[in-house]
């Protein structure tokens, strides 16, 4: 497109009567006639979305905005402590539960180890192949208990 | 509105203007009830809904034309204001920025919807909507309802064919009837940008469109 037609384009497309050169320029380029036009033509079928009416909302629409607004709010992980110290408190107990279980399993494992190799030198001698990645790797392949 | 010829040319001083218009609206009257929504004041926020929903429920019901969903889309529309308002910087005007969510849901509700099957939900009788789904939208201009509905089926498969801006400039321009000068006050770019934006969003509808029409099932 020329821009002789490109500067005045959207006053043309708006209903604005093209200037003599303007007018001109049109008549005798077959290009920008052709994209003028499609353009033209566009620009009329958009003209399908107006409103047309004016549609008022129904009574009582903030106080459902607010309520989606509350749905969609992000719930951060301190928040669940304070919108709900009920919930919360049952998250404190079930924690406390549980270390109180992973603490009685690490003491049980504890004493399983104090009937092995106490020696330190016998400890080492047992772990010494791991250190070398591989064969840990072989080992932990091949473990049974 | 220069005509020298070559590219439209960018002004240097656009920056500079826009950010003059920024300050200028930030501390309007308008201004100053978006920063009290930003800081979270649940009252500022009421009245930019009720200060805009008709609007938002005309612009709305323009383009999906289903009543039933108006308001689902209205509340998702200010839900999403909400939420963002922390981000809106005062470079377009309260009303651009709330139009282009409010388009942008729109779309975001039609392709959900499938743009086909928005031409057998609405009003028609089935014997009217098989009729329109026969109809080649840009050939037929018979029965003026199906022609209607035909038409912004049409319309719309175009445009989500364009980017997000390119829609909102385009619906501002076409839709609401403003002005390239508008448009540059209200977005805050400069008349040469928007002059431009819009020759590009216009080509791509005219290419879009030839497409649709070689194959209009492909829409
Ligand atoms: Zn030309």
């Amino acid at each position: 497109m020329h821009q002789v037609i490109l500067d005045r384009l959207e006053e043309y497309l708006a209903g604005t009567p093209g200037s003599r050169e303007f007018t001109a320029h049109l008549e005798s380029c077959p290009a920008c006639r052709t994209e003028v036009s499609g353009m033209q033509e566009l620009s009329n079928a958009l003209g399908v979305l107006r409103a047309g009416e004016e549609v008022t909302p129904p009574a009582g629409f903030y106080a459902r905005v607010a309520e989606r607004v509350e749905q969609q709010r992000p719930r951060s992980f301190a928040s669940l402590f304070w919108l709900d110290p009920v919930f919360g408190r049952r998250v404190a107990f079930a924690s406390l539960m549980t270390l109180a279980v992973l603490g009685s399993y690490l003491i049980s494992r504890e004493t399983d180890y104090s009937a092995g190799p106490t020696n330190p030198a016998t400890v080492m001698a047992e772990q010494a192949p791991a250190q070398d990645p591989d064969v840990m790797l072989a080992t932990l392949a091949s473990y049974e208990p | 509105m220069g005509s020298a010829a070559g590219a439209l040319p960018l002004p240097v001083l656009g920056s500079r203007v826009a950010v003059r218009k920024r300050v200028d609206y930030e501390n309007s009257q308008e201004g100053g009830l978006v920063r009290r929504a930003q800081s979270g004041d649940e009252a500022a926020f009421r009245e930019i809904v009720e200060r805009y929903q008709s609007k938002v429920f005309s612009i709305i019901h323009g383009i999906v034309r289903q009543r039933n969903d108006v308001e689902d889309i209205a509340q998702q529309v200010f839900s999403k204001v909400y939420f963002s308002i922390r981000n809106f910087d005062f470079r377009s005007s309260l009303i651009t920025w709330i139009y282009k969510i409010t388009v942008n849901e729109c779309f975001d509700y039609l392709r959900k919807k499938k743009v086909r099957k928005l031409v057998y939900e609405s009003d028609l009788s089935e014997d009217e909507a098989r009729r329109v789904e026969n109809t080649e939208p840009a050939v037929n201009r018979q029965a003026p309802v199906d022609q209607n509905l035909a038409r912004r089926d049409y319309v719309v498969k175009l445009l989500m064919r364009v980017s997000e801006e390119e829609r909102t400039l385009l619906m501002l321009k076409e839709v609401e009837g403003r002005s390239v000068e508008e448009l540059a006050m209200m977005t805050g770019m400069n008349e040469n940008t928007i002059k431009v934006k819009l020759f590009r969003a216009r080509q791509k509808l005219v290419k879009a469109a030839q497409r649709l029409d070689r194959n209009p099932v492909a829409g």
